[in-house]
């Protein structure tokens, strides 16, 4: 697995797990939690199996970065133009959640790949809506002209109170990503792992990425994966990350396995070595 | 962003199947089979080539053996399909055996299944009331270093099934766990919360001696299922039709008096040729879970019953406690899940004691009369993931976050820095 997929797994293994049953009535009632800080909420009913309740909490906006009514600007088109009948958006929202869709199950489309298609749209939503402002930008940027009535950049919140930049023009768009991290291994790893480490490091230990994105980027179908790619780049580094710190040269011997054997104690001079390796 | 505004995650690593998900809730979010597959390729290109000057392909081949490999069912699919992948089950017998597999799987569970950031919850991880403290210290090791978790707890999983009656009835901590999961039984006596450590009794016969048993039963008929697949079928038997009869005898002659009622087909398709074929489940239905009644029928080395075992661990416990662990046992695990399980446990048992009371009565020459004693065996519906449920329970406490925070810092201060 090199990248996160867009949907999640348990609200798609949900989603398709009520749909197959639908006959069966069943309570559901379920919270998580998903990486930076997004959390979801299901609710099903015995009262009536065809509504699912959907609710989707977004990490905190940092003051720069645009909301709207609790949504990044955007959102709202997003959600009717990729969902459609089968979803309704309540107003407002369920306590402590900054969406609440009503997905009814008996619209869903007879056909079964396009049904599936849905589903995993719906599993997905958070890209739909985190990625929603990016989403208009790189459209404009597909047509090669610029959104109206922005700044020179652009804030947009992908991690609690933590932004993401934006410099929109007619022929590209530059993204900015702050990168910071809690542990100081991690920040060393990063920054060998971006390859890219300005002295400069403001609010960001780990420096800064910027991408530039062309309109061959966006053309069509890239459209979604360039979005998506986009706004989990700290999730994709911070896997990363964690995959490189297993991945330490010699790591290898020191795992074995703890049964039957007592732990070799490293004298002194090894201790060093390792720490240095 | 403090983490204990988050519902924490719970990790049950079993032999058989791993339960995770996160606090708060009653299901976990993934029963997944404790399995992962590498791709071995990378890792043999990188021990050949060993010359300095080759690091770098070889890092790179590592940081790719590292990030190629799958868990769970994908796991079990593309060792079917590909040779290039080699499976492995991290978990033996209820312990962590091959730990670099265990890593990984941990990593998968995380990044891929429950999709969340390790920095951002506290974790709840569960071990068997025999594990060696070695086990705990590699465990945290892993999840503080390598995963960075805020805080860690590791519940003995014994206790935490005893929890998971917390919320039902009322906050009973002394009882008996029976725990039969796939690699390991353990019997397990439990009073006011603390494990009796001396009277723990374990059983070398497990969910995955039933599958063997099945297995084995099935090929002696002659039935046709392809050898490749004749594990997996006797696993899915074993979950699908199996039960536990009251007596064996009677339970023969019910189903050679009504044939079409008892015997069922069991229909697959040879993965080889894709061909379809049948085959009859008779005797075996009830027959497999017997193997912890009359364990002689399965093996020759191990021939107590389960119930008698039960019986020893409780007699063996301090005997204030003794009253109190008959009348709770607790079952837990997926194996014992069997139809009527508890029923015939509680039956078997109550024989047992009942004839021990009896005998000393008698010795007595009945002049004193002993009151009776209460056995009750505890079956609920959430048995195959009650240790999930009570790490759930135990972890959405407020309790959870505030003292234990206290006890990681003393916990890391044990382990890493001795």
């Amino acid at each position: 697995m090199i990248l996160l997929q867009s949907h999640s797994r348990f609200l798609l293994q949900t989603l398709l797990n009520r749909v197959q049953n639908l006959d069966k009535a069943v309570e559901l009632d379920y919270h998580w939690v998903e990486f930076d800080d997004v959390r979801y909420h299901i609710l099903v009913s015995m009262k009536n199996t065809n509504v699912l309740l959907l609710s989707v909490s977004l990490p905190i906006p940092p003051p720069e970065a645009v909301f709207m009514g609790g949504l990044p600007f955007g959102a709202i088109e997003a959600i009717k133009a990729a969902y459609g009948v089968v979803v309704q958006i309540l107003d407002p929202p369920r306590d402590g959640f900054n969406l609440t869709l009503k997905l009814n199950l008996a619209k869903l489309p007879p056909d079964e790949e396009h049904r599936y298609a849905l589903l995993v749209k719906i599993a997905s939503v958070r890209e739909v809506v985190l990625g929603a402002p990016l989403r208009v930008v790189l459209k404009h940027l597909a047509s090669r002209t610029v959104v109206p009535d922005v700044d020179r950049f652009l804030a947009l919140v992908h991690r609690p109170k933590e932004s993401f930049f934006l410099v929109p023009q007619p022929d590209k768009v530059t993204v900015v990503f702050p990168m910071r991290f809690k542990d100081s291994i991690d920040t060393a790893l990063a920054t060998s792992f971006l390859q890219e480490a300005p002295a400069e490091a403001l609010s960001a230990n780990a420096g800064f990425v910027s991408f530039v994105i062309f309109p061959r980027h966006v053309e069509g179908k890239k459209l979604d994966r360039t979005v998506w790619n986009l706004s989990t780049f700290h999730a994709y580094v911070s896997y990363h990350v964690k995959a490189l710190d297993r991945a330490k040269p010699g790591g290898e011997e020191k795992k074995k396995s703890p049964n039957s054997r007592s732990f070799k104690r490293l004298s002194l001079k090894e201790a060093r070595a390792n720490s240095i390796s | 962003m403090d983490p204990t505004s988050r519902p924490a995650v719970v990790i049950d690593n079993g032999t058989g199947y791993t339960k995770m998900g996160f606090a708060g809730n009653v299901e976990p979010c993934f029963i997944l089979p404790s399995a992962v597959a590498v791709n071995e390729s990378f890792l043999n290109q990188s021990r050949t080539s060993s010359s300095k000057a080759n690091w770098l392909a070889q890092h790179s081949a590592g940081v790719m053996a590292d990030l190629d490999f799958f868990v769970g069912e994908e796991a079990l699919a593309k060792s079917r399909s590909s040779n290039t992948y080699n499976l492995s089950y991290p978990i033996k017998h209820g312990q962590v055996d091959n730990w670099d597999a265990m890593e990984r799987y941990w990593q998968q569970c995380i990044f891929n299944y429950l999709r969340c950031d390790p920095e951002d919850h506290y974790f709840l991880l569960t071990e068997s009331p025999l594990t060696a403290p070695e086990s705990r210290e590699y465990t945290g090791e892993i999840m503080f270093e390598t995963f960075n978790v805020p805080g860690l707890y590791i519940a003995v999983n014994s206790v935490l099934a005893l929890a998971a009656g917390y919320t039902t009835s009322k906050c009973e901590m002394t009882g008996v766990v029976v725990d039969v999961g796939d690699g390991a039984t353990h019997v397990v006596p439990v009073a006011d919360g603390y494990v009796i450590g001396s009277s723990i009794k374990s059983i070398p016969i497990a969910g995955k001696d039933v599958t063997l048993f099945i297995q084995q039963l099935m090929r002696e008929r002659g039935e046709h299922v392809p050898p490749e697949d004749s594990f997996e079928v006797a696993r899915k038997v074993k979950e699908m039709h199996c039960y536990t009869c009251s007596d064996i005898v009677k339970e023969f002659n019910k189903h050679d008096k009504e044939p079409a009622k008892y015997i069922k087909q069991w229909r697959g398709i040879k993965p080889k040729t894709g061909a379809p074929y049948s085959c009859d489940i008779g005797y075996e239905r009830f027959l497999g879970p017997e193997v912890f009644f009359n364990p002689e029928i399965y093996s020759s080395d191990f021939t107590t019953p389960l119930p008698a075992v039960i019986d020893k661990c409780i007699q063996s416990a301090p005997i204030d406690t003794r009253r109190a662990l008959y009348k709770n046992i607790v079952l837990s695990g997926g194996s014992t899940m069997f139809k009527d399980f508890g029923r015939r446990l509680q039956r078997d048992l109550k024989k047992i004691v009942d004839t021990r009371v009896l005998a000393s009565e008698a010795r007595l020459g009945g002049e004193i009369k002993s009151q009776p004693v209460e056995v009750n065996v505890v079956s609920h519906p959430i048995q195959r993931f009650a240790v999930w449920f009570g790490g759930s329970v135990l972890a959405s406490t407020p309790e959870f976050f505030a003292p234990v925070g206290l006890e990681i810092e003393e916990f890391c201060a044990m382990t890493f820095h001795s």
